[in-house]
This record gives structure tokens, sequence and C-alpha cells, in this order.
């Protein structure tokens, strides 16, 4: 693809924003977007959330163990994923990014499987709940250590770079990863190999229970970049089409052979930090509730409604479709039963050595 | 006497000893406002202040590269690391900093620093919420290891830990936090590091354990004992320096050693342990030390239960050593 006009600049002191909370198209700039990929934008975020709220009610049913809700974050996820080459691109996620695999089409069976760390999961059940990845899809699968993905994306990236390849890596992380040295390690090798790579931080202003004041003295994520000699971009990352563009620029920018950049995407985060958080302790809920009238859904729904692409009914029949879909692949995974734990010592190497073959032994005599 | 769980046995650990010396300062990811995702530090943020109970930013490395600083220059800091499993970003400055520095130094400078973590598996967390990596740091000369099993020994020898002029790694089995409680005296007691526990004592059969699977060995302790056999129990509280001596008088005794320990077998505290009972008591022994241990696999999300040390694993293991 020829790289586009530059519309956005790095390092903007307001957040690079498109949709007013209004609803208004603010941009200097068509958006040229057809309908029907708009309501696909609009789609892929009400499942994200509907989404959300059914891994929560996994969780409350005791079917999973765990969960990183990612309402909130929606806007930013499904302007990620629309901005990429899906199955083309690599994509290095973390643990808050099951909107983004939804918006990616991993399929809902595989996404429920995880969940359930049953047989439907491709990964054999072997890791926790909202760890996902898929050879097929080029999604690199989930490591709970944060930041530790990063270097990894700068050396798929340099790959990427002297095969030829035409891919950019996509990596995303929330505002907390940044402190972690391996971050620094990882995008500093990107830059310095002008490596086709786009680091995304889904900034939420909380890393668990700590506020981004703590985390880091500069005024933005997106500033570390110009220490990196990169462009950073600041973006209001409740709106999804803010989301798309920037991200877009920035894919295609790398994929030209311009190199790597860093997309900050200011998000809120509108549940705890995980099904094992209890965030009262830390954030009081008229912080919360204020938050929580800055809706990615709604502000787009806003600027849909302005274009009639939006009423109440399609939405309603949408949810109802899309909450239908959900269960059926959700039923489907549930039938797929335990996975057989003498997997256990598989893919541990390409081949079982002596020792794992006696370990296997002990246990299928323990179960016989 | 007031009966506490072990989460509620660190944070009285940590009160008394900041209230004792006000060098005493904790550190880490979530420790300040929410108290730690465990709660081992809630309340002390309010009670001593954001500069003595601090939330750090998200970096291992920060965390404990710190702690080495903030000792050397003549604090005694606690860190956290949130889950043991997340060591790994800041293991350099606990192998390459911490361990050393009173070595390299020849003595002149040296890291009092207490590295406190969550370890161990059994509560469905996956690949890096379940590992127990104690060997690492037992592998690694200047650090000395604990792993507590107790809520009474829990106060005791973190209050030492903290008092100790050396690093040490204070490994906390999660899946113990809130499982029992027990009485815990009010005063300040230490537990010496470097002395091991007996539990129970017997005469046929020696079963040696540490941290989480003390309760599975005690369980199966049991069965033996209404089985008819007599074992003895005996919970190494440290790994690093392990206690010799209490274990080779009780092998000597019972002629019969098993080790269990949750973490992988390969170069383990179990290895080490058996090797030492072959060389230095191979003639006195009845059969051959034997281990049971978790698995040389990353920790399995599925098989959260079955990779841990069960029962009945112990109890087939002992009746090798008892039918030998
Ligand atoms: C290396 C490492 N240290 C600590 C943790 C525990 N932990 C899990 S999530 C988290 C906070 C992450 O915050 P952030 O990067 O801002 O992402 P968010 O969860 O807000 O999306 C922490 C400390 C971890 N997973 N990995």
């Amino acid at each position: 693809m020829v790289q586009e006009k530059v519309r956005f600049q790095p390092f903007s002191g307001e957040p690079v924003r498109l949709i007013d909370e209004q609803g208004h198209w603010i941009a200097g700039f068509e958006h040229g977007l057809p309908p029907d990929l708009l309501r696909r934008f609009y789609r892929d975020m009400l499942a994200a959330r509907i989404l959300d709220e059914k891994l929560i009610i996994l969780i409350r049913t005791g079917k999973t163990s765990f969960v990183a809700p990612h309402s909130g974050h929606e806007g930013a996820q499904v302007g990620i994923a629309h901005a990429l080459r899906k199955g083309h691109d690599w994509l290095f996620p973390y643990y808050r990014d099951m909107g983004l695999m939804l918006a990616m089409e991993l399929p809902l069976v595989e996404i429920f499987g995880q969940t359930l760390g049953n047989a439907a999961d491709p990964a054999k059940g072997r890791q926790m709940p909202s760890h996902p990845g898929s050879k097929k899809l080029n999604i690199f699968s989930v490591c709970s250590a944060i930041a530790s993905h990063i270097p990894p994306a700068a050396g798929a990236a340099i790959s990427m770079k002297l095969r030829r390849t035409g891919q950019v890596a996509v990596c995303t992380f929330g505002d907390g990863a940044t402190s972690e040295g391996d971050w620094h390690a990882g995008i500093n090798f990107a830059a310095v190999q002008g490596a086709p790579a786009v680091f995304v931080c889904q900034n939420n202003r909380y890393a668990i229970s700590v506020n981004i004041s703590r985390q880091t003295a500069s005024e933005s994520i997106a500033i570390k970049a110009h220490a990196y000699g990169i462009p950073g971009y600041y973006v209001d990352g409740m709106d999804v089409l803010a989301s798309y563009f920037v991200m877009q620029e920035a894919i295609e920018r790398a994929r030209a052979g311009h190199g790597a950049s860093l997309v900050e995407l200011v998000v809120n985060r509108f549940g705890p930090h995980s099904s094992a958080d209890d965030d009262s302790r830390y954030r009081s809920r008229e912080e919360l509730a204020a938050e929580r009238l800055h809706d990615p859904l709604v502000r787009f729904q806003r600027f849909l409604e302005k274009q009639d692409l939006w009423d109440a009914n399609w939405a309603n029949e949408l949810g109802l479709e899309i909450s239908k879909e959900l269960e059926a692949a959700l039923q489907e995974a549930l039938q797929t039963g335990e996975p057989d734990p003498l997997e256990m010592f598989d893919d541990v190497f390409a081949a079982r050595p002596w020792h794992l073959e006696e370990q296997r032994r002990l246990v299928a005599e323990e179960l016989r | 006497m007031p009966t506490m769980t072990m989460i509620q046995a660190i944070n009285t650990a940590l009160d008394e000893e900041m209230s004792r010396d006000e060098r005493v300062l904790l550190l880490g990811e979530d420790v300040g406002k929410r108290g730690g995702v465990f709660l081992a530090t809630e309340g002390l943020q309010q009670k001593y202040g954001p500069d003595r109970v601090m939330d750090s930013p998200l970096s291992e490395a920060a965390i404990l590269g710190a702690a080495v600083g903030l000792a050397a220059h003549g604090m005694r800091p606690v860190a956290e690391i949130q889950f043991a499993d997340y060591v790994f970003p800041g293991i350099d400055q606990l192998f390459s900093q911490a361990a050393k520095l009173r070595y390299r130094s020849g003595g002149q400078f040296t890291a009092p620093m207490v590295v406190r973590m969550p370890t161990g598996g059994g509560v469905k967390g996956g690949h890096h919420h379940s590992q127990s990596p104690e060997a690492h740091f037992a592998h690694t000369g200047g650090l000395k290891v604990v792993v507590v099993s107790t809520p009474y020994d829990t106060k005791g020898l973190l209050k030492a830990a903290i008092r100790n002029d050396d690093p040490v790694v204070f490994l906390e089995p999660k899946r113990l936090y809130r499982a029992t409680r027990e009485e815990v005296p009010g005063d300040d007691y230490l537990i010496p590091i470097g002395r091991a526990a007996i539990r129970r004592e017997g005469a046929d059969i020696s079963l040696i354990s540490y941290g989480g699977p003390m309760v599975e060995t005690q369980k199966a302790a049991e069965e033996m004992a209404a089985a008819g056999i007599d074992p003895e129990v005996i919970d190494l509280r440290t790994v690093m320096p392990w206690d010799k001596e209490t274990v080779l008088n009780s092998a000597a005794k019972t002629g019969r050693v098993l080790m269990i320990s949750e973490a992988p077998r390969m170069a383990s505290v179990a290895s080490e342990v058996t090797a030492t009972v072959s060389e230095e008591l191979f003639d006195q022994l009845l059969a051959p030390p034997m281990r049971v241990t978790g698995f040389d696999i990353p920790y399995p999300l599925a098989q959260d239960k079955l990779y841990m040390p069960t029962v009945t694993r112990i109890l087939n293991a002992a009746k090798k050593l008892l039918d030998y």
C-alpha cells in the first residue's frame, strides 16, 4: 500500500480526537469510510461489551477462574483491529485484549475454550483465561509477565524487515508496562533497527491500584517516544475513529519502511483490574461514575445517529444477535470437555525427553 | 492469644518491625493504597505514610535494585514482588547486585533486605502465578531463602529476616495465606533462619518438606499413622542454608527419607537434600532417599491440582520406601 498523506503530528499537546463527545466529526479531513464499515466498528464494539458481561457471568457461575475486563477499551481495541491487516500482520497482545480478539475474528469457540481452559482451547487449557493466541491469525500467545512481549515484537519486526515480508508487528500493553525494563529494551531495539513495529499503549491510567502519577513523571506515554527517536502519537482512545486512523497511519508508515512508532490510546477502565480485584479500595465510586459518562460506545452511537446509521431498534436487534452467537459458541465450547491430563507433558519440547516420559508414566499410573 | 491467618501474621510482623525500627520500609507494586493484592500490607500506608510504604512503578528491577541501594545506604527495605513468577524482570538486581554486594566489596557494603514473594500453585494461576522458584535463589551464593508454612512461623521468621544482615528471599505459599488460623503470640519473638521444625516425631520414615506441600505431607503422615506406620515429619522452613543437622539426625533414626516439594525436580532443593542424605548416611539407610516433586514442565492451569504432590503420590512413594 502506498503511504497516504500524513494526517497526524506526533507529540501533540492535546490528544488526537476526531469525534467529539456529542458525536460531531471534528477532523480537518473527510473520513471517507463506507456505512457498512462504520456499522461494523459499532458491531465489534458492542460485541466486545457484551462479551465482557458474559465473561463476568462465567466468573460468577464458577465456570472460569479469571477475567480482565476490557469495558472502556472497546474503541481503542476495535480501532487497532481494523487498522492492521488481519492474518497478515502480527499482533502481540496482552491480557486485557479480549475485545481486540473478537474484532480480530478469533473464532468464538476458541475464545470460550480459552476462557474455560478446556479442550476447545488451542492452547490445551494450559494458560489462565484472558491469555489467548493463534498461530493461524498471527496473534502471538499472551504471556502474563508484563512487557515481556515487547522485545519479541521488536524481534519479529526485525525479521519482517530482513525478509521483506511487508508485514507489521503491532504490540499492545497498558500504562504500567511502560515502567518495565523490557519495554525500554524492545522499543529501543526496534527503533534503532528501523523495524516495522507499532507499540500501542492502552492507557487507562491505572496499573491495578497504582495511578499513572505514581508510574511516570512524564507528561504522557507518547512523549517517551521522543527519546527513542520515533514518533509518539497521543490519542483519545475513547474515540474509535481516532484510534483507527492514527493506528492506520502508524502501521502504514511502518509498512512503507519508515520504522517504528508509539501510539498512546487514552482510555478508561470501567471495571476492576480483574475478577480478583476490588477497585473500591483505591478508586472512588464518584471518580468511576464520572468516567463512565464518557463511554466509547455512546460517543460512536451519537456519531452514527447523526448520519442515520443508528437507531434503537437496529441496535437492540444487533445486541440480541450478538448475544445469541456468543451463547451458541459458549455451548459448543462447553461440549468439548476437559483436556486429557496427560497432555500436560506435551509441547514442553518438540519431543519428550526421558525424564518427562517417566513423569508422564507416574501420572498415567495414578490415573488408571 | 489472638489467632491469625498467615497473611495476618505477615501484616503483624511488618507492623511490629516498622514501629520498632524506623529504617524499615516497604516497597512494591500495589503495596500502598491497595495494601497489596493479597492485603499483606493492608493499613500500613495509612499508619506509616507513603514514604515508608511505597507504591513503586511496575518494575521488579526498580523494586529490587532500589532495595539494594536503600539497604546499602542504611535502610532496612522489605520489597514485595507481587508473585514469585514476576521476579524474573528483576533477577539481575537480585543475583548480580543483592547476592554479590558483600562479597564483591570484601564485606565493605552489604544489602540487608527482605524480598517477600507469594509462591507456589494450587490457586488456578496458570504459568505465571504458580511457580516455585526457590532453587534459582538457593543456587545463587549470597541469598538466604525462607519458605514458610504456618502463621506462627511466618511472624517469627519474617521478623528475623528483617533483622538479618544479608538479603533474604522470603517465600509465602499463597495457597496457605488464608488456609488456616493458629495462635500467634503478640510478643516480639524470632525464629532463627536456618532451623527446621520437627512437626511430628516418628521412627519409621522421615517425611521432609517445606512450604505449601507441608499440608499434603502432614495429611499423608496422618494416614500412615492410622495404618500403623510411625512417620517423622520435618518442615525445613529455610531452604538456604537448610538444616542439615536436623535432617541427618532424623534420617539416621528412621533410615528412610522421603522429600516432598512442589518445585520442579531437576536441580531442586529436594535433589540437594536427598543427595546429601545419601552421601553422608549411605551405610545407615534402609532404602535410597526418594523424592516426590512437581514436574519439569511449565505449570499448567488445567492440571492445577494434579501438578502438585498429591497425598496419594506421597503415600505411594512412602510405600516404596517402606517395602524396599
Ligand atoms: C512482570 C510482572 N509484574 C507484575 C505483574 C502483576 N500485574 C498484573 S497486571 C498488573 C498491572 C498492569 O497494569 P497496566 O500495564 O497499566 O495494564 P492494565 O492492566 O491497566 O490494562 C500487574 C502489576 C505481572 N503480570 N507481570
